[in-house]
């Protein structure tokens, strides 16, 4: 993956000599800078798990494997190497793998796990609805519309990107995101049209 | 919208990114057609609907939690470590001190008998040999003490080994059920023989219980 032209990406070229200094202690050892290097990471990791699994103790044990495996391969990581497109590629894998072994459940109530709870109550109910339009579009989608989807439109990944992380071709993407986005088109518009 | 040759490439470029020849194509057309003029705006609305969604803050409380379990389970990894290193330590040391061992020079142990000494019998059995000596015999029981051959040991023999008591003629004492007593026990003589080797730190006592010929 040599494109980042992300906004996660981009985050992270942008304190890459601080990545290094941190990466070269978290090897040797040092557990602080193991936590620094999973701070920068946490809302990549976890917030992609979340997506792509539905339900944030999902997420979390997810997210748990990812860092996990990541400390085991401290030292096969090379700094020049891109951090966050190995992270993208663990937690997918990771998450494909949570999802064969347990079927999807219902998780609609979760969705508002993910509110802040400093916000006011009218922003609170808004922020609700919105996860939950959010999560229940997501579960019409099939797991490799979702993970394209989450990569591509939520993460902001190019197509380029996805198609490496995934291991596929660009127009296998492309084709998935379709499908994806003209399935949740329709479910949202449904979704409003019975709300009104 | 009847333009279903266009949804594709109008759903595709919703989220940007295509190439720019075909993103043109795409606004020229979305410029004539209404109804995929809807169907784009519709396609935008979800997706910002999605994205919006998406990009609201996650609580800081789930952020702890991973990484608070990660910590714990590296932790955890670490003091497995630490215990198989002081094993390792330990196995090293031990098998140092066995190396240590087998390469001494071997030695054969010389043993010495160094002194063979018969334990002095009971008194109240040298007094009972005494009185089996003087040729009471009435046919009962009685029970001598065994002498080097197995047998009552003479009195010059008890005085080479300088434990003969100076003790009267003792009158016989008939044997009835109530003084029989444990005499096997009592008045059996085992052998002591001790050992000496070269290693100075190892003497060696054998004891030897000779049973089943005192009568």
């Amino acid at each position: 993956m040599t494109g980042l032209a992300s906004p996660a990406m981009a985050a992270t070229l942008d304190g890459a000599e601080a990545l290094t200094t941190v990466l070269e202690a978290a090897r040797s050892g040092d557990l602080a800078a193991f936590d620094t290097l999973m701070r920068w990471h946490e809302r990549l990791v976890l917030a992609t798990a979340l997506r792509l699994l539905g339900k944030m103790e999902d997420a979390q044990d997810a997210s748990q494997e990812v860092f996990l495996r990541l400390y085991r391969n401290l030292n096969k990581l090379e700094v020049s190497q891109n951090l966050a497109g190995w992270l993208y590629r663990v937690t997918v894998n990771v998450c494909r793998d949570a999802r064969s072994r347990r079927p999807e459940e219902a998780s609609v109530e979760e969705a508002a796990e993910l509110v802040s709870p400093d916000a006011d109550p009218q922003q609170a109910a808004t922020r609700n609805e919105r996860q939950r339009v959010l999560e229940l579009s997501l579960r019409l989608l099939s797991g490799k519309e979702r993970t394209a989807l989450v990569l591509r439109d939520l993460e902001g990944l190019s197509t380029g990107e996805v198609a490496e992380i995934l291991g596929t071709s660009q127009a296998t993407v492309r084709a998935q995101i379709f499908q994806a986005r003209i399935k949740i088109k329709g479910f949202v518009e449904s979704y409003f049209r019975r709300r009104v | 919208m009847n333009c279903k040759g266009w949804e594709e490439r109008i759903a595709l470029s919703a989220g940007g990114g295509l190439d720019p020849a075909i993103e043109a194509g795409v606004k020229q057309h979305l410029a004539e057609c209404a109804g995929c003029r809807e169907f784009a705006g519709g396609m935008e609305d979800s997706l910002n609907l999605l994205r919006s969604a998406h990009e609201e803050p996650i609580a800081a409380g789930h952020y702890t939690v991973v990484r608070a379990g990660v910590l714990a389970r590296l932790e955890g990894q670490r003091r497995p470590w630490r215990r198989w290193e002081w094993a390792a330590g330990l196995a090293a040391g031990l098998a140092v001190a066995g190396v240590f061992v087998a390469m001494r020079p071997a030695e054969t142990p010389k043993v010495i008998v160094a002194a063979v000494r018969r334990p002095e019998p009971p008194a109240v059995a040298m007094r009972m040999a005494e009185a089996g000596a003087q040729g009471e015999n009435t046919g009962d029981r009685r029970v001598r003490p065994r002498g080097p051959g197995g047998r009552g040991a003479s009195p010059g023999h008890r005085a080479s080994l300088g434990t003969e008591p100076s003790v009267p003629a003792f009158p016989r004492i008939p044997v009835t059920a109530q003084n029989r007593g444990p005499e096997t026990s009592a008045l059996v003589e085992p052998l002591v023989v001790k050992l000496i080797t070269n290693d100075p730190d190892v003497v060696i006592y054998w004891i030897a219980d000779r049973k089943g010929d005192a009568q």
